[in-house]
């Protein structure tokens, strides 16, 4: 009992110092004229991490104005963003999530400030691809593609082949430049037992694919009536029936794992990284990671073949917040992450610069990944990702997917599914 | 599983010869299989706390080879370093440890002014105004979230932690005021009356006689108030914008990208949001028991 009442005692008198030791803690940062309020979700050793870490020395030195950054995290900025930009706590530039469920909501709501008076007068529009735009531009239902510019994006991203180079060479084998040539390539690592692609039906892997599939069929207009909602979708027509027959028939040839249906994207990809898979086509998210943490073999990239469109998109961006305090000084940080040296520095350490000159790249992994980027935004090949049409789509595209590679549907159930639940959910943004 | 148990059946058995218990002679085949579940029950809950250690102390590279099942090839702590300095780990254990134990003391005194209004005072409509309290716990923390944040954003208290500490206090005192206003419900009226014809008032027989009669279950409350706060995290996430204002489980989430996850370091974050609380538990754990089996009164 003694022992007890000691503890419990203990406890409460910690609790009541704390309460007085902190008194009245409110945390009231006032923000004044010449402070910079700067939020990103970036890892301080990540490409972005390291160029803007970079970027607020130079706008420091130049402007004479601090910068009070914090470090958020992803989930954080995603689910209570628009309840810290309507109050006095917003920050005055933040890294934010493109897409029509997210800055384009934001941007309908209010909360963000239109940019398009300080992107004519830094020329950020002459900087971007066209395609890298989409997402930066939302019209006044909070769908991206037109209207007025609420971020500017200075990364990139897109999916692409990554290829065990010691795999391929064990059993002879090339790059691929057609699908039919990509086909012997996995036909001949089934023949030697080996399931040769890597890919998770429970997560975006599978989709991404799929995706792919679609967009070798496709031109510019049926992405944009896919993702822009400017004409029907035909969901029986040959972009898709293409897409979901292929992954059938891969399945069925064994390019594709059954127990795929059961894995995430990082299974995928550490699968790919301990070399159980020769293929993996996924993002270049993975760039970095396989660069420090594929050290057994050698690997490769390429562009998928024969394909004038490839998923991908710009990156987050950079958005500025209404109730900021000071949008000046937050467009003069937009354009110094703007700058050639900023973008290298993003290039070299991995990321995919929006506005580099490749001359300056030096790590000649980086240059190629960069140059497979530069030849999809130059043949205007930036395409998007398959699950941005309406809020429920990656679920539903990936249950669809799983059923497929699991053979408890065929390719036609499948699209019909998935044609439904495209269609009741984009009536329900369009209206 | 019956190969990992045997050793166990054999060690066991003289011990009860030299220190019998409860005057329980030989343990009977029923026992053994009491016993038997209670350890695979016991290894089911552990096996993530296992996964969480095994992969704080393993290497990217390592992970990537071997997956998250196998054992660490050597030691590697910089999951651990780099995540203690990313976030400030102390000054998130802080925020933690004073939020939590402000709204454990305060939810606890509550929860026994209430009750003892509901439980001892026998106040009209009481089952009324407990439930209606307990709305607090059922209702999901998703639907208070908006409301919250429109109160607490007028009254200027948004990014302040007393926001959050207000919010569970109330939250924690609802369970309380529900589970302590039928212990006390149970209160002898003996005791209390004799407390009256004493002399004592009202505040002295809380004070005097209630409160020191129920401290078991008190301090029971107390500790789980404590742990539940700790482990709180959508309303913190919502209320704390600022980083130096932040709990531990809101800053584990830091290590969230928005397609990667690092699981050796995201281990060793979830590691160290564990060790607290488990200590904490460890120190207590013998105040719990003895609440749950005192409970009622002498």
């Amino acid at each position: 009992m003694r022992i007890k009442k000691k503890y419990l005692g203990g406890v409460a008198a910690l609790g009541m110092s704390a309460l007085l030791l902190s008194g009245c803690s409110s945390s009231g940062s006032e923000s004044d004229s010449n402070t910079l309020k700067l939020w990103h979700f970036e890892s301080e050793t990540s490409a972005m991490g390291i160029a803007w870490d970079e970027a607020i020395k130079i706008f420091e030195e130049e402007t004479g104005a601090t910068v009070e950054f914090e470090a958020k995290s992803f989930e954080q900025i995603r689910s209570t963003a628009s309840q810290v930009l309507n109050s006095n706590e917003a920050p005055d530039l933040l890294e934010y999530n493109k897409g029509n469920a997210t800055a384009g909501l934001l941007a309908s709501q209010g909360l963000l400030a239109p940019l398009d008076d300080a992107v004519e007068e830094f020329g950020w529009d002459d900087k971007l691809a066209p395609s890298l735009q989409t997402t930066a531009r939302y019209d006044e239902d909070g769908i991206m593609g037109s209207g007025s510019w609420y971020g500017v994006p200075n990364y990139g991203e897109f999916v692409e082949v990554y290829y065990n180079k010691d795999m391929f060479a064990a059993n002879g084998l090339e790059v691929p430049t057609t699908v039919a040539e990509l086909e012997t390539v996995m036909q001949s690592f089934v023949d030697k037992g080996i399931t040769p692609l890597a890919e998770a039906a429970a997560e975006y892997p599978l989709g991404q694919l799929w995706y792919q599939l679609a967009l070798t069929q496709a031109d510019r207009s049926w992405i944009d009536d896919y993702q822009l909602y400017t004409g029907d979708i035909d969901w029986q027509g040959p972009e898709i029936s293409y897409a979901t027959e292929t992954l059938a028939d891969w399945t069925e040839s064994g390019y594709i794992s059954k127990d795929s249906t059961g894995l995430k994207a990082e299974d995928a990809g550490t699968a790919f990284i301990n070399g159980t898979y020769p293929i993996f086509f996924s993002g270049s998210w993975w760039h970095n990671r396989f660069t420090t943490e594929a050290s057994g073999f050698e690997w490769g990239t390429f562009l998928f073949p024969e394909a004038e469109f490839s998923p991908g998109s710009a990156g987050n961006m950079w958005a500025v917040p209404e109730n900021a305090t000071n949008k000046e000084l937050a467009y003069e940080f937009i354009d110094i992450t703007m700058r050639p040296e900023i973008q290298a520095l993003i290039g070299n350490n991995g990321g995919i610069p929006v506005a580099a000159d490749t001359a300056d790249i030096t790590d000649p992994k980086s240059q190629e990944l960069i140059g497979n980027f530069n030849t999809l935004t130059e043949q205007d090949g930036i395409a998007f990702y398959p699950d941005w049409p309406t809020a429920t789509f990656y679920d539903e595209l990936n249950a669809a997917l799983q059923e497929l590679v699991n053979g408890s549907k065929s390719a036609t159930e499948v699209q019909t599914q998935l044609g439904e639940d495209y269609q009741s959910g984009v009536d329900d943004i369009v209206g | 599983m019956s190969t990992t148990l045997t050793p166990q059946q054999t060690v066991l058995p003289p011990k009860n010869v030299t220190k019998p218990r409860g005057g329980m002679k030989k343990k009977t085949a029923g026992d053994w299989a009491i016993l038997a579940v209670a350890i695979l029950l016991g290894l089911l809950i552990a096996v993530p706390f296992f996964l969480i250690l095994i992969n704080s102390f393993k290497s990217p590279t390592d992970y990537n080879q071997s997956g998250p099942l196998s054992l660490p090839t050597e030691l590697y702590v910089d999951g651990i370093v780099n995540f203690w300095e990313r976030v400030n780990f102390p000054e998130k254990l802080w925020n933690s440890f004073f939020i939590s134990s402000v709204v454990a003391v305060l939810a606890v005194g509550i929860s026994m002014l209430n009750a003892f209004a509901l439980g001892i005072g026998r106040v009209k409509g009481r089952t009324w105004i407990v439930l209606v309290v307990l709305l607090a716990n059922m209702l999901p923390q998703e639907v208070l979230l908006y409301p919250l944040y429109f109160m607490f954003k007028s009254v200027g208290l948004y990014d302040n932690q007393w926001a959050v500490i207000i919010i569970f206090v109330v939250i924690q005192s609802a369970f309380g005021t529900y589970l302590l206003a039928s212990v006390y419900g149970t209160f002898p009226k003996e005791i209390l009356e004799a407390a009256a014809i004493d002399g004592a008032n009202r505040w002295t027989i809380l004070w005097r006689v209630v409160f020191p009669i129920s401290r078991p279950t008190l301090s029971v409350l107390l500790i789980f108030f404590f742990i539940w706060t700790w482990n709180e995290f959508l309303i913190p996430l919502t209320f704390l914008v600022s980083n130096a204002a932040q709990t531990v489980p809101v800053s584990i989430a830091v290590l969230q990208g928005d397609r990667m996850m690092d699981v050796t370091t995201t281990s060793a974050s979830a590691l160290l949001g564990l060790l607290p609380t488990l200590i904490f538990f460890l120190i207590f754990q013998r105040t719990l028991t003895r609440g749950i089996t005192a409970g009622a009164v002498k």
